[in-house]
């Protein structure tokens, strides 16, 4: 695999996790503190910043707002990231197994 | 009840340090003008308290940022000067505003850009007023020349400071990515 695509953040990663279905700001914030069983804890201030560049590269998008707190999801592009970054996290994984144990997966 | 202190600090996370030292002893900080803080009576250890500077940030994207914030659950205690103090009840758990390298060193940049855009003014007018006090009778300029070049040394000390917590943070993310 070349490195087309860069490695994400833990944050960025968990953001988009989060966002496979619709969450404003603060949802993501517990959903990520819970999936992580309170490893990774993200400031609002991180999530805000990650939120204005994901939406800039149309990883994912704003929900039409009804005044009340705003909502956004995953597009497929984002979800095209996902994989991507799913795929090298288990490359590292196995890898990790095949040195350290001398066991291949499969 | 009320207690109001005067206090100057260089180092605003020490500032925020010493306002949740007092949080701590029960002293909520309810607001902060210059170098005045106001303090309420309150519970001990209820509250934790963040300083953030928002000076630099377009009006719209602070009003978008503030309202983001209050969404999450914090509350914004006082403003005043480009700064802002927010807290979250302790009860909540650990409380940051920045939690990873990359966004953390965005708002450090931010600090340094503007620090040293006052840090250079600063010294430009200074400059301009010690040459103007040359020529001038009164010695208001000499005078005002000495402020600038103290406000430029009042600056230029957490600016450094600002640069080489960003610089310690660039070092570990040679081998962490957060």
């Amino acid at each position: 695999m070349r490195q087309e695509h860069l490695p994400l953040t833990e944050g960025v990663y968990y953001i988009l996790l989060s966002l496979y279905e619709p969450r404003h700001g603060y949802g993501i914030m517990q959903l990520t503190e819970e999936l992580s069983k309170g490893r990774v804890q993200l400031g609002a201030g991180t999530i805000y910043g990650a939120i204005k560049t994901l939406v800039g590269r149309k990883w994912i998008v704003a929900l039409d707002d009804d005044g009340r707190k705003k909502e956004y999801v995953i597009t497929d592009l984002g979800k095209t990231m996902v994989e991507y970054e799913m795929k090298r996290l288990n490359e590292l994984y196995e890898n990790g197994l095949l040195m350290t144990k001398g066991e291949k997966l499969k | 009840m009320k207690k109001v202190k005067y206090r100057l600090y260089v180092d605003y996370e020490k500032e925020e340090q010493w306002i949740n030292e007092l949080a701590q002893q029960g002293w909520l900080l309810e607001k902060f003008k210059f170098f005045r803080f106001t303090f309420v009576k309150g519970e001990a250890g209820s509250y934790i308290y963040r300083n953030e500077l928002l000076a630099g940030l377009a009006l719209k994207d602070k009003n978008e940022y503030l309202q983001f914030l209050k969404e999450s659950g914090i509350e914004i205690v006082s403003k005043f000067g480009g700064w802002v103090y927010f807290r979250k009840k302790a009860s909540d758990g650990p409380f940051g505003i920045y939690t990873d390298t990359a966004s953390k060193v965005s708002y450090f940049n931010r600090i340094i850009g503007l620090f040293t855009l006052l840090l250079v003014f600063n010294i430009i007018i200074g400059i301009v007023n010690l040459i103007i006090s040359g020529y001038a009778d009164s010695p208001v300029n000499s005078y005002t020349s000495f402020f600038n070049f103290a406000a430029a040394i009042l600056i230029a000390v957490p600016t450094i400071k600002v640069y080489r917590r960003k610089k310690a943070l660039q070092e570990q993310q040679n081998l962490f990515e957060q």
